[in-house]
C-alpha cells in the first residue's frame, strides 16, 4: 500500500478493491451461515454439506479463476470474446431444451445440471456479452456513428436478452439493458442514438407495464409467466384482475393468493425494517429463524434482508460502502485503462455489478419488483459467485495491464 | 481540484460549517443529485473518508498539479465541471474520494460515477427510511405476526367458613397434553408417506386409464390425476390426525384406559390454537398421574400440563350459598383486553362466587408465545404473572351447616323442598343457610359439564334456587308473632280470655266468620288467652284482635321489620318478599283477617323470618344479616390488612316495650315446652327454646288449595337468646310435625359448638 503511495503506477493490483471484495466475501460467508444454520434439519448435516462451506468453496474457486484470468492480458482474452459470446448463446439455447436445462421445480428453466453443480448459463452470458460488446465497441469512435454498427451492437445485446427472457429470468435479462446502454454511452456512441434507444426502451417498457397492469389477460402482447405478472402487480400494488362474475370463493382465493404473493416482499421489508439502527445481532434475527422470510430464498435472493435484520442500518451502510468501494475503484480502473477496450470492459463490469446491487437491495426494501437477481458475492449460489469473481478478475486484469511498461 | 484534497486534511475540514457562500456557489453539476442525498450521505461518507484517509487507502496526488489550478474569484461565473469553488466538507470528501480519481476530461466516466452514486444514494435513502424512520412500525408488525399473547387466569381465592375450613378452593389438576410443535416432524413425515402413496395411486389410475383407452392422455386429461391443493391439504390433515391418534393410543395403553382422538376437535384446535398444547385427557386422577409418570420417557410431544381448577371439597354443602362458576375467559374490567388466546377461566355466576367475584378472581396474567411462520410454538415468556385472588371468609359454620342440611334432608329425603337459616340473634351473622334440594357446584366446572339427567333433576326440582333467600313464602302463623306484638303494644291484655267458637261442620275445631266468609281454625273451640292462642296458633283469636287493632299498626310494625325489602345480599339470589306499603282503597276486613294470620298480602323469605325472630329475641333490634366476615389475602404472611365487614349492624329498632317482647317470648317458649304446644318436637335437653310453628295455605286464583308452606321459627336459649333457627319446608304435613323436629339436631350442634370454648361464641369474638 505504501508502495502505491510512493509510486502508484507500480501497483500490480487495485488493493483497495481487493480489500472491499474480501470484506464482501467475508460478510457473504458469515451471513449465509446465519441464514442457513437455523432449522434443525440444516444444522445437523455435516459441515461440508453446509451452504456456508459450499459458499466458501465457491469463493476459493472463483478467486482462483479470477487469478488465473489475470495472467493473461485482457486484450488476448478479448480476441476470444466472440467465441465466449457465442458459446454463451449456445448454452442459453441449450438450457431451454428440456432434458438439458432443469427447472428445479421453480417453473423457470434456468439451470444446466452438472451433477455437482447447477450451472446457470445466464450468469456467464452476462460476462460473454460484456466482453463481446466491449470488443465490438472498441473500434474508432467515428465508426460508431454508423447506424449499422449501432444496430449490430444492439443486436449483440438483444440476442441474449431475448434468450434469457425466454427462460424466463426477467431480472437477469433486465440487467443487460443498463450494462449495454452504459457501454454504448461510454464508447462514445452519438447522443441522438442513445436518446432514441433509451426513449424507445422506455416507451416499450411503459406500454408493456400498462399492458400487464391494466389490460385483461387476453390482450397481453407479451406473455409473461403468471408469477411474473403477479409480482409486478404486487409491486405496483394492484389487484389481480377479477374474471367477470367471479364467485365469492374465487374472489377469496384470489385475495389469499395476492396475500401470498406479497408475502416475500412484506416479510423482507419487515426483516429489514425491524433491524432498526443497529440490528438484533448475528444469528439473532427472528424473521429468518422462524421461517417468515422463506427459507428457500433467505440465503440467496434475500440475503440482504438477513444482514439488514441482524446488523441494522449500520450493516446496510457497511454493505453499501463495500459495494461503493468496489464500484468506484472499478470506475477508476476504467479511467486508467490503457485503451478503449479495457475502459469498456471495466465500465461494463461496473454497470453490471451496480445493476445487480441496485435491483437486489431495492427489491429487499420494495423499491424494485421481485426478480431473481442475486446480490453479487453475498447471495448463496455457485454461478453467481463464480460469475461475479470472474468479472472482478477482468477488472483487475484491466488494472494490471493498464500501461505497457 | 487538487488543493481541495489537501484542504481535507487541513483545518478547514474541522471548521466544517461557515458556509455563507455556499448557497450562492453550489456547483451546478452536483446540486441535483448530491443536494438530495447529501444529508443522508454526510455521516457515512465523512466517516469512511476519515478511516480511509487514516490508513491511506487512497494515494495522494502530487501537489504540483495544484499550481496549475486557477484561484477562485467571487466574480467568476459558475461553470459546469469546475471544482474550484468552495464546497462543503462532506462534498469535498466525496469529490476527493470518487471524482478526483478520474481524469479531468472524462465526462463519460463522470456520468457513470454520478449514476452509481445516485443509485447508491437512493438505496441509502430507502434503507434510512425503512430501517431508521419506520423501524418501529416494522418491529410492531414483526411482533404481531410472530407473537401470540395468552391470558393466564389467576388462581381463584378460596371461600372459607368462620373457622377457616375450606368450602371452595383451587387445586392443581393435571392434564395430559399434546405439544404440537414437537410433532411437526412426524406430521411432515406422515404427510410425505401419504403423499407418496397418493402419487403412486394416481399414477396407477393414470396407467389404467391409458391402458383402457389404448393411448397416452394429453396434458388436459392428465390434470385430473394431479393432486391439487385441496387434496394435499386433506392429506396433511389425515397425516396429522394419524400421528396424533398414534400418540394417543400409546397414552391409552399406559394409562390402561381407552382413549380416542376426536379428529374434528383436533383439527379445530390445530387451526385455531396451534400455539397452545392440545389436551388429551383433562383432570387426571392420582392413580393415572402415577401411571403416567412412572415410565420415564413420554411419547413424543406428550406431557403433563398443570392447570388450576375450582374444587368444592364438601360437594353439595352450602352449594347455594357458595354459588357456582360459569366458563368465561374474557378480560375483566381494567385488564389487558387483547389476547390471541385465553386459557380457560371461570367467573362467578351465583352466590358468593358471584358476589365476591372481583375479590376472588384476582388479576389475570399474560404470557407471549413466539411462533414461527406456520404458527408452531417456539418459546414462551411470561410478561405479567397472574395475581391470585383473595380469600373470602364466611360467617357460616361448616359443622352447623352440615347438621342443618342433614336435618333438612331427613324430612323427605333428597327431594325435600325447604330451607334452614341459623342466625346469631345478637350479631345477625348467618351460621348456616341450607336449601334443599341441593346440587353439586363441582359439576359446573367439571370438564365434562353437567349431565343431561342432572340438568333434568335440577330443572324439575328447581334445585338451583336458594330457597332461603330466593323464594317468596306465605309466613302463615309465624306472622302471628308480629300481629301479637302489635296488639300487645296497642294495649291488649294478654290475660284476657277470648272464646273460640266451634266450626259448625267440624265441632271439635274452631272457626271465625269475617263478614260472610268462614275462616277455619286448627285450634279447638274454648277459652284462649294470649299465651294459649299463640301456642295453639288460634286463627280466631288473632283475627279478632287484628280486626280490633286495625291493619295500620300491624303494617307499621311490619315496616319496622323491613318486610318486603331486600337485604342486598351479595348473592344474586334474593327476592324481597311482599308486604303492603299502606292501606290502599278497597281494603276490607277480609284483608285484615288474612294479614292477621300471615296469609295473602304477606310473603317472606326464611332469611327475613330469621331476622324477624332475631329482633324478637334480642330485644327489638332488627339487624342486617351478615354472610361474609372478611376478605383476606391468600398469603398468611402478608402485611395486607383484611377487609372486615362489621357485624351486629342495626337496620332498625322495633320501638316496642320489653314487656311486650317478654310476653311474646314466654308465649313462644310455651309453644315448645307446654304439652299442648305445636312445637314440642323441637325440645333439646338443657336448652329452653322459644318457637312458633306455621302452616300457610297456598291457593290458586280460584281459592283451591294447591299446597302449603310449613314453618318453624325459633330462638334459644330463652334466658339469654343467642341463636335463631328458622326452618321452612314446602308441602310439609304441618309446622309442628314436619319442621320443629329439624330444629333439634341443629340446637344440639349449636350447644356442642360452644362446649369446648368459653361462653362467648366464635362470632362474637370476631365481631370485636
Amino acid at each position: 500500500m505504501f508502495d502505491a503511495h510512493l509510486n502508484e503506477h507500480q501497483g500490480r493490483l487495485d488493493k483497495l478493491q481487493l480489500v472491499a471484495l474480501c470484506g464482501l466475501m467475508l460478510l457473504g460467508g458469515v451471513f449465509v451461515y446465519s441464514a442457513t444454520m437455523v432449522s434443525g434439519t440444516a444444522a445437523v448435516a455435516a459441515w461440508y454439506h453446509q451452504s456456508w462451506f459450499r459458499q466458501i468453496i465457491w469463493y476459493v474457486l472463483g478467486a482462483g479463476a479470477a487469478t488465473g484470468l489475470c495472467f493473461m492480458d485482457y486484450r488476448t482474452i478479448s480476441r476470444w470474446a466472440f467465441v465466449v459470446y457465442w458459446v454463451a448463446i449456445l448454452l442459453l439455447i441449450a438450457v431451454l431444451i428440456p432434458g438439458i436445462g432443469t427447472t428445479h421445480g421453480w417453473g423457470a428453466r434456468r439451470w444446466i445440471d452438472l451433477a455437482f453443480f447447477q450451472f446457470q448459463p445466464s450468469e456467464f452470458a452476462k460476462l460473454g456479452f460484456i466482453l463481446a460488446q466491449a470488443h465490438f465497441l472498441s473500434r474508432p469512435a467515428e465508426e460508431l456513428r454508423s447506424p449499422a454498427i449501432f444496430a449490430r451492437s444492439l443486436g449483440l445485446m438483444i440476442l441474449p436478452f431475448l434468450l434469457i427472457m425466454k427462460e424466463p429470468d426477467l431480472g437477469s435479462a433486465l440487467v443487460l439493458l443498463p450494462t449495454g446502454l452504459m457501454m454504448l454511452y461510454v464508447a462514445g456512441t452519438p447522443g441522438r442514438y442513445l436518446v432514441r434507444l433509451a426513449s424507445g426502451v422506455g416507451i416499450v417498457g411503459a406500454l408493456f407495464l400498462a399492458d400487464v397492469l391494466f389490460l385483461p389477460a387476453k390482450w397481453h402482447v407479451l406473455k409473461l409467466e403468471d408469477y411474473q405478472q403477479r409480482r409486478l402487480l404486487v409491486y405496483f400494488d394492484r389487484e389481480l384482475p377479477l374474471p367477470a362474475g367471479a364467485s365469492k370463493a374465487e374472489r377469496e382465493r384470489l385475495r389469499k393468493q395476492r396475500f401470498d404473493d406479497s408475502h416475500n416482499v412484506r416479510q423482507a421489508l419487515i426483516s429489514v425494517g425491524s433491524g432498526g439502527l443497529t440490528g438484533k445481532g448475528w444469528r439473532q434475527g427472528t424473521q429468518n429463524a422462524l421461517g417468515y422470510l422463506p427459507r428457500a430464498v433467505a440465503h440467496n435472493d434475500f440475503i440482504f434482508s438477513v444482514i439488514a435484520e441482524e446488523k441494522g442500518f449500520a450493516g446496510s451502510v457497511l454493505v453499501l460502502t463495500l459495494y461503493g468501494t468496489v464500484l468506484f475503484t472499478g470506475i477508476r480502473i476504467a479511467g486508467q485503462a490503457r485503451d478503449r477496450l479495457g475502459r469498456l470492459v471495466a465500465v461494463g463490469v461496473v454497470t453490471l455489478l451496480f445493476s445487480h446491487v441496485f435491483i437486489n437491495i431495492g427489491m429487499n426494501i420494495r423499491m424494485m419488483p421481485v426478480t431473481g437477481v442475486p446480490l453479487p458475492l453475498l447471495s448463496y449460489g455457485g454461478s453467481s459467485v463464480l460469475g461475479s469473481l470472474i468479472a472482478m478478475g477482468l477488472l483487475q486484469n484491466v488494472y494490471i495491464y493498464r500501461k505497457a511498461y | 481540484m487538487r488543493p481541495l484534497s489537501r484542504a481535507v486534511s487541513g483545518p478547514t475540514v474541522k471548521s466544517g460549517g461557515g458556509d455563507d457562500e455556499t448557497t450562492r456557489q453550489v456547483e451546478r453539476w452536483s446540486s441535483g443529485v448530491l443536494g438530495i442525498f447529501g444529508s443522508i450521505i454526510r455521516a457515512p461518507a465523512s466517516w469512511s473518508a476519515a478511516v480511509l484517509r487514516r490508513f491511506r487507502f487512497f494515494p495522494r496526488f502530487p501537489k504540483k498539479a495544484a499550481r496549475n489550478r486557477r484561484t477562485p474569484k467571487p466574480s467568476d461565473p459558475v461553470r459546469p465541471s469546475s471544482f474550484q469553488h468552495y464546497i462543503p466538507p462532506f462534498r469535498r470528501v466525496l469529490v476527493m474520494l470518487v471524482f478526483d480519481q478520474l481524469k479531468k476530461n472524462d465526462p463519460q466516466l463522470r456520468a457513470v460515477t454520478l449514476v452509481v452514486l445516485g443509485g447508491l444514494g437512493i438505496l441509502l435513502a430507502g434503507l434510512w427510511w425503512v430501517q431508521v424512520v419506520s423501524a418501529r412500525e416494522y418491529q410492531e408488525s414483526l411482533e404481531t405476526q410472530s407473537f401470540r399473547s395468552v391470558r393466564i387466569p389467576a388462581v381463584r381465592g378460596s371461600i372459607l367458613d368462620c373457622n377457616h375450613k375450606v368450602l371452595a378452593e383451587n387445586r392443581p389438576t393435571y392434564n395430559v397434553s399434546l405439544y404440537l410443535e414437537e410433532l411437526r416432524k412426524p406430521f411432515d413425515a406422515a404427510y410425505f408417506r401419504e403423499l407418496t402413496r397418493a402419487h403412486a395411486d394416481a399414477a396407477k389410475r393414470l396407467a389404467e386409464r391409458e391402458h383402457e383407452l389404448g393411448r397416452r392422455l394429453n396434458k388436459q386429461e392428465r390434470k385430473q390425476f394431479i393432486l391439487d391443493t385441496i387434496q394435499k391439504n386433506a392429506l396433511r390433515e389425515t397425516a396429522r390426525s394419524e400421528v396424533a391418534s398414534n400418540v394417543i393410543i400409546q397414552i391409552s395403553q399406559r394409562l390402561q384406559q381407552p382413549l380416542t382422538l376426536d379428529p374434528t376437535n383436533f383439527e379445530r384446535h390445530y387451526q385455531t390454537r396451534l400455539a397452545l398444547p392440545y389436551p388429551i385427557i383433562e383432570d387426571l386422577d392420582p392413580t393415572n398421574i402415577a401411571r403416567f409418570e412412572e415410565q420415564s420417557t413420554s411419547p413424543l410431544g406428550v406431557d403433563l400440563e398443570v392447570q388450576s381448577s375450582r374444587v368444592y371439597p364438601y360437594q353439595t354443602t352450602a352449594a347455594h350459598l357458595l354459588g357456582s362458576l360459569r366458563r368465561d375467559d374474557s378480560s375483566a374490567y381494567g385488564e389487558e383486553a387483547f389476547f390471541s388466546y385465553r386459557l380457560p377461566d371461570y367467573r362467578g355466576a351465583l352466590g358468593i362466587e358471584y358476589g365476591f367475584d372481583r375479590e376472588l378472581r384476582g388479576t389475570a396474567g399474560a404470557k407471549s408465545v413466539l411462533v414461527n411462520n406456520v404458527g408452531y410454538r417456539q418459546t414462551e415468556t411470561v410478561w405479567s404473572p397472574a395475581e391470585p385472588g383473595h380469600n373470602v371468609v364466611l360467617t357460616i359454620d361448616l359443622r352447623i351447616q352440615q347438621v342443618a342440611e342433614n336435618a333438612l334432608r331427613n324430612v323427605q329425603g333428597p327431594t325435600t323442598r325447604g330451607a334452614v337459616v341459623v342466625m346469631d340473634v345478637r350479631t345477625g351473622d348467618v351460621l348456616a343457610m341450607a336449601s334443599s334440594p341441593t346440587l353439586n357446584p363441582n359439576l359446573f366446572v367439571h370438564p365434562k359439564g353437567v349431565s343431561k339427567e342432572e340438568w333434568q333433576r335440577i330443572n324439575e326440582l328447581q334445585a338451583e334456587k336458594n330457597r332461603a333467600t330466593q323464594e317468596n313464602y306465605a309466613p302463615g302463623s309465624i306472622f302471628k308473632t308480629v300481629v301479637g306484638l302489635a296488639a300487645l303494644e296497642a294495649g291488649l291484655n294478654p290475660q284476657e280470655i277470648y272464646e273460640v267458637q266451634p266450626n259448625p261442620e267440624l265441632p271439635n275445631k274452631g272457626a271465625i266468620f269475617v263478614g260472610r266468609r268462614k275462616i277455619r281454625d286448627t285450634a279447638p273451640p274454648g277459652p284462649y288467652d294470649f299465651r294459649r292462642a299463640l301456642m295453639r296458633s288460634s286463627n280466631s283469636y288473632f283475627i279478632t284482635n287484628g280486626l280490633r287493632l286495625g291493619p295500620e299498626r300491624i303494617i307499621r310494625l311490619g315496616h319496622r321489620f323491613h318486610l318486603g325489602e331486600r337485604f342486598g345480599l351479595p348473592l344474586r339470589q334474593e327476592t324481597p318478599g311482599a308486604f303492603p306499603k299502606e292501606i290502599g282503597p278497597g281494603w276490607t276486613d277480609g284483608n285484615t283477617a288474612n294479614l292477621s294470620i300471615g296469609q295473602d298480602p304477606v310473603l317472606v323469605t326464611p332469611l327475613q323470618v330469621a331476622v324477624l325472630i332475631s329482633a324478637i329475641a334480642n330485644g327489638g333490634k332488627v339487624l342486617w344479616p351478615r354472610l361474609v366476615d372478611r376478605v383476606e389475602s391468600r398469603d398468611p404472611s402478608t402485611d395486607e390488612q383484611p377487609v372486615i365487614f362489621s357485624s351486629g349492624r342495626v337496620h332498625d329498632e322495633l320501638g316496642v316495650s320489653q314487656r311486650s317482647l317478654k310476653i311474646l317470648q314466654e308465649a313462644m317458649l310455651a309453644d315448645t315446652e307446654d304439652p299442648e304446644g305445636t312445637g314440642k318436637h323441637a325440645t333439646v335437653p338443657g336448652l329452653r327454646i322459644c318457637g312458633k310453628t306455621g302452616t300457610a295455605q297456598i291457593q290458586d286464583e280460584r281459592n283451591v288449595k294447591t299446597g302449603q308452606t310449613t314453618w318453624f321459627a325459633s330462638f334459644a336459649p330463652y334466658e339469654n337468646p343467642r341463636w335463631a333457627v328458622v326452618i321452612m319446608v314446602e308441602d310439609g304435613a304441618s309446622g309442628g310435625d314436619t319442621c320443629s323436629p329439624v330444629a333439634r339436631p341443629i340446637y344440639t350442634a349449636l350447644l356442642e359448638r360452644d362446649r369446648p370454648r368459653p361462653a362467648k361464641g366464635e362470632t362474637m369474638a370476631k365481631a370485636n
